[in-house]
């Protein structure tokens, strides 16, 4: 964020001075390589192996009451997260050129983004929105 | 008219699989989130509301691009981390496209009769 717009070689340099990129090119790979097992996994027990019209409430109760799934489907819903939103993120930098919208576009993505993997994560850990209103309210208060 | 070679038509799916798989993962959280609600929640209205066919169909086009983007994205760990990936990236891209194929013709066995009522 050190040059707003860079013009020349040297100035876009300057703006990344951190190795940041480097590791989400890195981080992509490894998610990657992970996601292929999880997501295949994951399509097989839920699509093929059952009918998916079948999946209701019940079904879904059902997995997530089991411990092997919440662990299986949180490394899912964390890798699939970042891998999907550093995905988007690259396309907004590749073509939102104007670089109002560009941020915008980008709060935006991490605003729906971080929203819905705390949901994601609220689901597998078995709270409802029933018992996470009263856990809030059971909090001592003053603290 | 320019029409690109394998490289530029593999970079081009695997952005718009990507960009679909990514929007797609979004709307599967937020659903499968509105178990939250207990079983006389909204859930399965509107999971009753995604089995029908059009649904359906776009589920099959989910699961094309995953496995386009998985072997695709096998294709470029392969270019980025070996000497010869380079070149051999457009015979592994022919590679990609066989192999999502073969991958997709079973589950189309299995999934097409019960999109039209059969299984």
């Amino acid at each position: 964020m050190a040059v707003a717009r860079p013009k020349t070689l040297r100035q876009a340099r300057s703006s990344y001075a951190t190795n940041g990129e480097l590791a989400w090119w890195i981080f992509m790979r490894l998610s990657g390589l992970a996601l292929i097992f999880l997501v295949f996994g994951h399509i097989f027990m839920n699509n093929i192996q059952i009918n998916v019209a079948n999946v209701d409430y019940a079904y879904v109760a059902n997995r997530f009451s089991k411990g092997w799934v919440k662990v299986y489907d949180s490394f899912l819903l964390g890798f699939a997260m970042l891998h999907g939103v550093n995905g988007l993120r690259y396309s907004v930098e590749d073509y939102f050129k104007n670089p109002k919208r560009r941020f915008w576009a980008k709060l935006i993505l991490f605003s729906v983004a971080i929203i819905l993997f705390v949901m994601g994560v609220m689901t597998l850990w078995a709270f409802t929105f029933e018992e996470m209103g009263n856990a809030i309210d059971a909090l001592p208060h003053g603290n | 008219m320019y029409r690109g070679r394998e490289g530029q038509w593999a970079f081009i799916l695997h952005r718009v699989s990507g960009i679909a798989l990514a929007l797609y993962l979004l709307l599967h959280v937020l659903d499968i989130s509105l178990v939250m609600y207990g079983p006389d929640g909204p859930f399965n209205a509107f999971l009753a509301f995604y089995h029908q066919w059009p649904f359906r169909i776009g589920l099959v086009a989910v699961m094309a691009g995953v496995v386009y983007h998985a072997f695709n994205g096998l294709r470029i760990i392969i270019m980025d981390f070996t000497e010869w990936g380079v070149k051999y990236q457009a015979v592994m891209w022919y590679g990609v496209l066989a192999l999502t194929t073969i991958i997709g013709i079973p589950v189309l066995v299995k999934v097409i009769p019960e999109i039209v009522g059969r299984a």
